[in-house]
């Protein structure tokens, strides 16, 4: 029986199916559902990691001990996780070790389009991809299977249109899998010089024998259509490309590195025309102009953001659509807002009070870089904020440090804060670093971690104790403040960025998403106290709406968090007793 | 059916529960014997951004999960300025729109920044698109069955009462029945009639 599922979901079961039973990961869109959907099955250990490279090194553990282990992130996790990354290409595995790799071209989620292909080719490891949800299941099956006969790790390629589509999958049986014998074996698994050196000489044989397994496997498959038209593409490229040429010759790559050099060979003689239709990097494009084969792909296509069927058309076949007319003088653009009753808010209004230079981390948090606080400087990568405050200070002066906060989420400070804060006591740093704690991963849609005090499976488990963990890293003065009490987290912030050492302040208050969450209800302004001063809409709130000539509150939205009333100098919002709250479904 | 594949956008802002309609519908869609495929947009575009989904359903050629500009055959729109933003890119003269005439403003609006546009002047817009629009109340409609975080499953009755879906309501129940439980299940079954009726003859 066949069963709509999302590309993510359909790549935990393909894991499942194989016979998974280590599954690690850190959270991060377009990739999340895959391990919260490995969770749902018995009979598989998964858990979420402080971070990706931790993650892979749990899955290596879990392949060298004997079990297929699969790792699951979004593209810029593989960053972190390339070191562990490059060295497990030499030593090989032992149970299957499958990667299951996200990325989000079109940025949808993320701070880079970066193309992981480069990655299958700089480590030396086979990459497949797949093209829809049943492909996802089917493939993931197959890349254990790679992985065990090859002796290196797979990685799957999705990206945010093949992770979050859905479409019909039809399901197996779970596999009897058995636990492999570990034996030890230091020369595989040892990689000092010596023994790197000569496992490096397998590292190459076996991409030979991947390049001849590219040739034959039907992972790479051509449909014969037209012959004016040949098209070389794979993964959510595939489907747009079909939907734009139609009637042509395809060939579909399933295995993108190493690429099928004579099948491409042998589809290319037989074309009139040849296009490449990739997303991001000219990935195949350059590989194919290297054989000596001549084609088609970016010199139309672009190399940034996602295509779509009828760029494809337009660009390639030279077919222009139709553009509606706007007719209304402008749409206001809508970029994502902090919810009604986040806790994040008060603490940017004060950020903006006190105009401080803030360096931003990976979190909701970072929205704050908008109107109206703009109250973030930066934004790189998770965990960069401690560090990049404490190289302001380093090149502008200690007198710069007391005007600059770092501020970090408690999920990224796990991931990769602390080794930053390490940084600053270590090297005689003074800088203020605002850990956000909501002790959940929010943004990425609630997953627990180390603060919060329980597992993916929901068991009960030990709390990072934040405060005493800035302690033992040397921080002496640090703060709990409460971010809804405005005029006392306003006080904390300038004692703290005035002190002449580094400083944490742990902002402390969970998610306004979240189920324990109560506030009052909805507020509404009362017209008549109103002063129309307009200092509300300094929070930003959609719940206060602009209204031109006066202000008011959206009922539907307004959760009653009251920071509002803390602003308001003329005691204008009033409780209206009516039970609210825009919870997301 | 009319169209091969059926295409059908379903737009508004992070938060209103457009995943879950999008969810209903296509899980109807495979209960009546169809192809169905689904594009999505989660993420940080959660948190009070533009969402859209994509459903598309067929019964004999397998698609893609996204539309093709200037493809969409029905257009439910939770927000009035978010479906016409979705009908800029989607719209054809023959697009049917079905659309919630609640605002929902975005932050620049809130600010003064932007001005969010007449509610009249949307209608004209959307209008000169395509003459086939549906205007209702959902959100008041979903207040009156109990929430306004009802208006999803009240837009999700003006689609199957709209007659524009292959199947019927039955298979739209049994989706509702089986994805929530008790006072949520009672109050998402009465907003669903609640836009049915509204569509309906």
């Amino acid at each position: 029986m066949k069963r709509l599922m999302l590309g993510n979901e359909a790549a935990a079961r393909g894991a499942y199916e194989a016979g998974a039973t280590v599954a690690a990961a850190y959270p991060g869109t377009p990739s999340t559902e895959i391990t919260e959907n490995m969770a749902k099955y018995d009979g598989v250990y998964v858990e979420w990691s402080p971070n990706e490279k931790v993650a892979l090194e749990v899955a290596i553990g879990g392949s060298l001990g004997g079990a297929r282990s699969i790792c699951s992130m979004k593209h810029v996790g593989l960053n972190v996780a390339s070191d562990p990354l490059f060295t497990v290409s030499y030593t090989g595995v032992n149970g299957g070790l499958v990667l299951l790799v996200a990325d989000d071209p079109g940025m949808h989620s993320s701070q880079n389009e970066q193309d992981s292909r480069h990655y299958a080719r700089a480590a030396k490891v086979p990459m497949l991809e797949p093209s829809d949800s049943q492909e996802c299941l089917d493939y993931v099956k197959q890349a254990f299977e790679i992985s065990e006969s090859f002796d290196c790790p797979v990685i799957v390629r999705l990206s945010t249109r093949i992770s979050h589509s859905q479409s019909a999958v039809k399901t197996g049986e779970r596999a009897d899998y058995k636990l492999k014998d570990y034996n030890k074996d230091f020369t595989k698994y040892v990689m000092m010089p010596a023994m790197a050196r000569k496992r490096h000489v397998e590292v190459e044989k076996r991409m030979l024998a991947l390049q001849e397994y590219s040739e034959t496997t039907d992972l790479n498959s051509i449909e014969w259509g037209s012959k004016k038209i040949g098209v070389i593409t794979s993964g959510i490229a595939y489907q747009y490309a079909k939907e734009a040429f139609g009637d042509v010759s395809y060939l579909k790559i399933g295995m993108v590195y190493p690429l099928p050099d004579k099948l491409i060979a042998k589809f290319a003689s037989e074309m009139e025309t040849l296009y490449v239709v990739e997303e991001l990097e000219p990935f195949f494009e350059d590989h194919i102009k290297k054989l000596g084969i001549k084609v088609t792909g970016k010199d139309l296509l672009p190399l940034m953001g996602e295509l779509t069927a009828q760029l494809i058309k337009e660009k390639m076949l030279g077919v222009k659509q139709e553009v509606n007319e706007p007719l209304v003088d402008n749409v206001p653009v809508r970029p994502p807002v902090m919810c009604p009753g986040c806790p994040h808010r008060g603490m940017h209004y004060v950020l903006h009070k006190l105009k401080l230079t803030a360096t931003g981390d990976i979190g909701c948090y970072t929205l704050g870089a908008l109107p109206p606080t703009e109250s973030i400087d930066t934004c790189i990568c998770m965990g960069a904020s401690i560090g990049t405050a404490h190289g302001m200070e380093k090149a502008r002066g200690a007198e710069f440090a007391q005007k600059t906060v770092a501020v970090i989420g408690d999920s990224t400070f796990i991931h990769s804060g602390i080794t930053s804060l390490i940084d600053v006591v270590y090297n005689k740093g003074n800088s203020t670093v605002l850990i956000l704690d909501n002790s959940i991963t929010a943004m990425t849609g609630f997953q627990p971690n180390p603060t919060t005090g329980y597992t993916i499976k929901g068991e009960v488990t030990r709390q990072v104790d934040l405060v005493k963990l800035a302690q033992a890293i040397g921080v002496e003065r640090v703060r709990v403040a409460n971010p809804f009490d405005i005029k006392e987290f306003e006080k904390i912030v300038k004692e703290e960025t005035a002190a002449a050492e580094p400083s944490v302040i742990i902002s402390k208050s969970p998610c306004a998403l979240s189920k324990d969450v109560k506030f009052g209800g909805a507020l509404k302004i009362n017209q008549e106290k109103c002063k129309r001063c307009k200092q509300c809409l300094a929070l930003g709130c959609p719940a206060i709406v602009n209204k031109g000539d006066f202000v008011e509150t959206d009922e539907a939205l307004c959760v009653g968090c009251m920071l509002c009333t803390i602003v308001c100098s003329f005691q204008a919002f009033e409780e209206t007793g009516e039970k609210a709250g825009a919870k997301n479904g | 059916m009319v169209k091969e594949p059926l295409n059908i956008i379903i737009t508004g802002v992070g938060g209103q529960g457009n995943v879950l309609a999008s969810q209903v519908v296509s899980a109807a869609a495979v209960q009546a014997g169809y192809r169905v495929a689904v594009g999505e947009t989660f993420g940080v575009s959660q948190r009070g951004g533009s969402v859209m989904s994509h459903v598309r359903l067929s019964l004999n050629r397998p698609c893609g999960p996204l539309i093709p500009r200037g493809q969409a055959h029905v257009v439910a729109g939770f927000e009035p300025l978010e479906t016409m933003r979705v009908l800029l890119d989607y719209a054809s003269a023959e697009t049917v729109v079905i659309m919630n005439n609640r605002p929902n403003y975005p932050l620049g609006c809130l600010s003064g920044e932007h001005r969010y546009p007449d509610p009249e002047r949307v209608e004209e817009a959307v209008k000169k698109m395509t003459p086939r629009l549906h205007v209702l109340p959902a959100t008041e409609l979903a207040k009156e069955a109990g929430s306004p975080l009802a208006a999803n499953m009240v837009m999700t009755g003006a689609l199957a009462g709209s007659g524009l879906l292959p199947f019927g309501r039955e298979c739209f129940i049994s989706v509702i029945g089986s994805l929530f439980q008790g006072i949520v299940r009672d109050l998402n079954l009465q907003a669903f009639e609640s836009g049915f009726r509204r569509m309906d003859g």
